[in-house]
């Protein structure tokens, strides 16, 4: 709706603008140009690009490179980007490193990966209803959430952490793996993004036309909206994952069974410059998991962020 | 809605719809709400932790008065988060605007590059790279070199002795490339909203523009740039937050610290000081904007 008004008012403000424009001989060769890039223009933008997007990559493959180093390597001054003697001792070294007293590492994984489902899988779900009810339900007090949603996305876990604590205390859930899932469920960021899409693309007359069917919110959920808010739902997945995935639990989590991977890599990183080889495998390794999300969600991601601009 | 006589099937479905967010609302007040209001009150109380529980006592604005009368340090940080605000904010604004211009444009490769600015945000938020950083930092420091990310990784010095160069500009060169190493890792984000923002601009006034013969120039700054105009102000209060919430600022680390160390009244309140003034920044800057840029072109 937003959009339609913006292209109704822009032209009016174009034309007042148009005075500004000097106006001049639009010769043949100034067409062309406008029209189609030459080719120092694309080789221009390739380069520009390419040297902009070297510095995204290059913590990574710093890290890759870094985690085939042997000791020598790590330890040398002035450091060395690449790797001259690659080795994959970092990686061998790894299981026993991360092994606990009695715990294997599979437990630790197993943990990640559980907690980073179920918490992924809650987050989204409720995110989803709640930005529905909020997009399309006709309730008071509902303007008023939004808001608070909107001023709440000012805050970050530090502020948090001890008030969180005696709340997971006082829920007997210290040490549990609801203590990791919790905390995350009181995000307001994947509320957010989830009602801007569904103001801009779930259109109130699907619903109107579900309710004179006589379908249920429940069912017009999921049978309407759901397939339509499917890119905003990836990307709430990729946030959610990487989100839960990277989370430290403080001083919730203290049973090495209930330990996560993130908790786990600290230790060893704590350990010390000898260690560097290894927590830079470890990091490696880490990273995987938030990278193949993104790659599968990818095309929903440019997708939503498209509607967080529609309204406000 | 007002409430009105008709009761009954409106009545019953405006409650339903309320039970929709009603798990994420429980979810809100016990994670976020109560919390929030909890720190606050520890700002403007004297916390001990005993053994079974935590004792507080309302002592007002003390910890408030403490910070600013008589702390050197913090007025310091408090300074530093604050000028950082007015050189960050229009940096990350400019640089992530020409690069939505420029990947906005129709060439080869578009999708991988738009996935590899993106590629910080996805790496750079957890405790992964947090790591990667820590121990990038801890051993350049063990080593008592600079503790900056880039100088970690490869040596310019070396670099330009390699190539003939004077070693004196390298430290120049240096901070140069941290900066714009930081810089760019800032806004990923940014970047997708604008482009997201450039594709719902209407092609007709690019159309009209150049049957007027307009210059690529006079389209940015009369066509591009005020059509932006409500997604730029997202961008920007999103920035904020991120400059607020930075992991790397000082003050943010320091209160941190304090807490980790059992101090939860005065880093409460050194946390509500800095939002209070960065809120009150955020309010005039986003006021000042509507007033005087937005309506202008709406």
């Amino acid at each position: 709706m937003e959009n339609v008004k913006m292209a109704q008012t822009a032209t009016p403000a174009l034309g007042t603008k148009r005075k500004k424009f000097r106006i001049r001989k639009a010769s043949k060769k100034q067409f062309s140009k406008r029209f189609t890039r030459s080719r120092a223009g694309n080789v221009f933008y390739f380069s520009f690009l390419t040297l902009a997007g070297i510095f995204c990559l290059l913590p990574l493959i710093y890290s890759i490179v870094t985690s085939f180093k042997p000791l020598d390597e790590i330890m040398i001054f002035p450091p060395k980007f690449f790797v001259k003697r690659p080795t994959i001792a970092n990686y061998i070294a790894l299981p026993e490193l991360l092994s606990g007293l009695e715990v294997s590492i599979d437990r630790y994984i197993f943990n990640s990966i559980f907690v980073g489902i179920v918490a992924t899988f809650l987050f989204v779900a409720i995110s989803s209803v709640a930005a529905f009810s909020l997009s399309k339900g006709k309730y008071s007090g509902r303007d008023f959430m939004f808001k608070i949603i909107q001023y709440a996305l000012l805050f970050n876990s530090y502020t948090l952490a001890l008030p969180q604590y005696i709340i997971l205390t006082k829920l007997h859930v210290v040490d549990t793996y609801w203590a990791y899932i919790l905390p995350h469920m009181a995000s307001t960021m994947g509320i957010f993004l989830m009602k801007q899409y569904m103001d801009g693309y779930v259109s109130e007359t699907f619903i109107e036309a579900g309710k004179i069917d006589g379908a249920s919110y429940l069912r017009i959920f999921w049978t309407i909206v759901i397939p339509i808010i499917r890119p905003a739902m990836l990307t709430l997945t990729l946030f959610g994952f990487q989100a839960v995935w990277a989370y430290l639990p403080g001083t919730t989590v203290y049973t090495e069974t209930v330990k996560t991977l993130p908790m786990i890599t600290a230790q060893v990183t704590s350990a010390g410059v000898a260690r560097t080889g290894s927590s830079m495998a470890l990091t490696v390794l880490m990273m995987i998991p938030p990278i193949v999300i993104y790659l599968a969600t990818q095309s929903g991601v440019t997708e939503t962020m498209s509607s967080a601009g529609i309204k406000e | 809605m007002k409430k009105k006589h008709t009761k009954g099937i409106e009545a019953r479905k405006s409650r339903y719809g309320f039970m929709f967010v009603l798990p994420w609302l429980i979810g809100f007040v016990l994670f976020f709400f109560i919390p929030i209001i909890q720190s606050l009150v520890y700002s403007l109380s004297t916390v001990q932790v005993t053994g079974n529980g935590i004792a507080t006592e309302f002592v007002g604005l003390e910890h408030y008065s403490y910070l600013i009368d008589r702390d050197p340090e913090y007025l310091k940080m408090l300074r530093t988060s604050v000028i950082s605000f007015a050189y960050k904010l229009p940096l990350i604004l400019v640089v992530s605007i020409v690069l939505s211009l420029v990947l906005n444009q129709k060439f080869k490769g578009r999708v991988f590059f738009r996935g590899l600015f993106f590629l910080p945000v996805i790496i750079a938020t957890g405790v992964v790279m947090e790591l990667v950083f820590k121990t990038i930092d801890s051993s350049s420091t063990a080593l008592g070199v600079s503790d900056s990310i880039t100088s970690n990784m490869f040596s310019i010095e070396s670099i330009m002795e390699s190539l003939d160069l004077p070693t004196q500009i390298a430290t120049y060169i240096q901070t140069a490339v941290s900066s714009i190493f930081d810089l760019i890792w800032e806004c990923g984000i940014q970047i997708i909203l604008f482009i997201a923002g450039l594709q719902s601009i209407p092609a007709s006034i690019y159309e009209a523009s150049k049957v007027e013969g307009a210059t690529k120039w006079e389209e940015f700054w009369f066509i591009t740039f005020p059509q932006l105009g409500r997604i730029t102000l997202l961008v920007a209060i999103f920035t904020m937050l991120e400059i607020f919430a930075d992991n790397q600022n000082e003050l943010m680390s320091s209160s941190y610290i304090k807490m980790s160390g059992g101090i939860y009244d005065e880093s409460s309140a050194m946390l509500w000081m800095y939002f209070a003034i960065v809120a009150v920044i955020m309010g005039i800057l986003v006021a000042l904007y509507s007033k005087f840029l937005l309506k202008k072109w709406e």
